[in-house]
């Protein structure tokens, strides 16, 4: 650890925060955001121009946009269901048969209960690493120097592979739902925290001065200024945390457990029940694409105020 | 705020004093007996950490690793940025795609690896392929919203001069998302370590993720801790050399920025 001597600039903490909030390569910040949806609203046509894009050329009506957003998923899935029928290799089920396991093991409650044990996991881990990341966010970036020296520390931990913990984690402290939610809730803390710092840093100085003058009290400082000013950004955080939380809760159930989705794919691939194996795993793909639909219209209502104030 | 922690030495000194106060830390529970024993103390680690520097299989097994995530990094970028610039700059694949992009990038892949173990072996050519497949997406990501971000002057004059395709592609395209692609490029390198050592864990690949899990097995626990200290600090390592390159090689963008 004697080479932590990572740059000392102030805004250290928070331009790498910046890079890992892109983790799923949505630009969380102000003047990015702005930019990206930007370039989706000026049609993006390179051959035409700004201007001349609509002119030429009618907007699709909702039909067409609906059309054309799908019809590739559409293609795919006839795709795959056409030439999987005729494979003969083991390993590759057709998806008929990877739809009726689906099907059977969905209705007859043994995907339902792993769902629900291993989800329990993922929003309990969630929900203290956000408590834990916002809190000491809020407080590591206000407070810089102590920013300046943990920096270095936060990286490191932020570099450990999540998975690498699993082992040791339920190693050392059993097979319980608790060890899982505490992995699950490390692996979250990081983006969160870090997310949480470029947030608090974001805040105008202007409003920063402006509260000082006024001796406005530290709680209702922390509480109605620094957090909604930082609040875009956290919930960028969470965004990124919730896909890795997902592949935690997935490989905790792999490793040594007898419940969870992660559990119910390793286990049917062990007792050879291919066609299960795939639509566990295609399961849990649909189950972390639904959840990020999710949470990006809850961040949609959420910060509606944020996007309603021109950052569009 | 503090005037005395602005200067580089104190600095420095403030930091080791933090990693002091967590070791002493970790030292005092240990030694409390408020963890499982298995818990090792920091002497422990530390001189486990010390063996495994003079132990040629922890190295192999680090490289093993290590090339194998390399190697699934750099199939990532090639796809990601080549498939990317493609759909970023053709409106049509734009729409067409983003639903099963965004479908993709919120697939955790290594929910898949039984099925790819079925398929490939534990092998580290399965490594490879799902290593690649996790780190595809934030190449991929940042690539389309580079290449969707083409200002209209620029459109304009490529149309007006009626720049070949081809050159359109490697002088304006490339160019104007080069800073986007960078920070994907940058954020999958990460990814590929992690999902390289995800990989190892679960399956029976050879590599350091397989050899912590094998040493938490045989219950060596000091050895399993500064395993995972050294994937921590080859991450993190591999992280902040990236970050200097970055600034280095896309000063020109930073300066036009500013």
């Amino acid at each position: 650890m004697t080479s932590a001597t990572a740059p000392a600039s102030p805004g250290d903490v928070g331009t790498q925060a910046n890079g890992t909030t892109s983790g799923t390569g949505s630009q969380p910040s102000r003047a990015s955001r702005r930019g990206a949806s930007g370039g989706r609203a000026s049609g993006g046509r390179a051959s035409g121009g700004r201007q001349a894009a609509p002119r030429r050329k009618k907007p699709p009506t909702a039909a067409g946009q609906l059309l054309q957003s799908t019809w590739l998923i559409v293609v795919v899935l006839v795709l795959w269901w056409v030439l999987s029928a005729r494979s003969t290799n083991f390993f590759i089920p057709s998806l008929q048969q990877i739809l009726e396991a689906l099907g059977t093991d969905l209705t007859n409650g043994v995907i339902a209960g792993g769902a629900l044990y291993s989800l329990s996991n993922l929003f309990v881990g969630l929900a203290i690493a956000v408590v834990l990341g916002v809190g000491l966010g809020l407080v590591l970036g206000e407070v810089g120097w102590l920013r300046r020296v943990v920096d270095p520390v936060i990286h490191f931990f932020r570099c450990i592979p999540q998975a690498a913990l699993v082992p040791l984690i339920i190693g050392t402290f059993g097979i319980g739902q608790g060890p899982k939610m505490g992995t699950i809730a490390f692996a979250c803390f990081w983006p969160i925290l870090l997310n949480t710092i470029d947030g608090v840093l974001g805040v105008e100085p202007t409003v920063r001065h402006f509260s000082k003058v006024y001796r406005v009290p530290k709680p209702l400082y922390f509480r109605r200024v620094v957090l909604p000013a930082a609040l875009p950004q956290i919930v960028a955080g969470v965004r990124v945390a919730l896909p890795i939380g997902i592949t935690v809760m997935v490989v905790s159930e792999m490793f040594a457990s007898t419940e969870g989705l992660g559990f119910y794919i390793l286990n049917s691939s062990a007792t050879f029940q291919v066609p299960q194996t795939w639509a566990g795993a295609l399961l849990v793909g649909v189950v972390g694409y639904l959840l990020s639909v999710l949470f990006v219209f809850a961040e949609r209502r959420l910060l509606r105020w944020y996007y309603a104030s021109g950052a569009k | 705020m503090n005037p005395t922690l602005s200067r580089p030495a104190w600095l420095l000194l403030a930091r080791l004093g933090a990693v002091a106060l967590i070791l002493a830390l970790w030292q005092t529970v240990v030694s409390a007996g408020l963890l499982p024993s298995m818990v090792p103390g920091i002497a422990d680690v530390a001189s486990a950490i010390v063996t495994s520097l003079s132990n040629p299989l922890f190295w192999g097994a680090l490289g093993r690793t290590l090339l194998a995530a390399l190697a699934g990094w750099m199939i990532a970028t090639v796809v990601g940025v080549v498939l990317g610039l493609l759909i970023g700059s053709i409106r049509f694949l734009d729409r067409s795609t983003s639903i099963l992009i965004d479908f993709g990038r919120s697939f955790p892949v290594l929910a898949l690896m039984p099925v790819v173990i079925m398929l490939l072996g534990s092998t580290t050519t399965m490594e490879i392929v799902v290593v690649a497949l996790s780190a595809l997406w934030p190449v991929l990501v940042q690539t389309i919203y580079g290449a969707r971000r083409q200002e209209a002057a620029v459109a304009d004059t490529v149309a007006v001069f009626r720049i070949p395709a081809g050159l359109r592609f490697r002088r304006v395209l490339l160019p104007g998302a080069m800073p986007f692609i960078a920070t994907g490029v940058r954020i999958s390198s990460a990814i590929s370590i992690l999902v390289a050592v995800g990989v190892e864990v679960i399956s029976q690949a050879p590599g350091i993720g397989r050899q912590i899990t094998l040493m938490q097995q045989n219950q060596q626990w000091d050895v399993a801790f500064a395993y995972l200290f050294f994937t921590g600090l080859v991450g993190w390592g591999i992280a902040v050399g990236l970050q200097k390159i970055e600034d280095k090689l896309l000063t020109w963008k930073r300066q036009m920025n500013d």
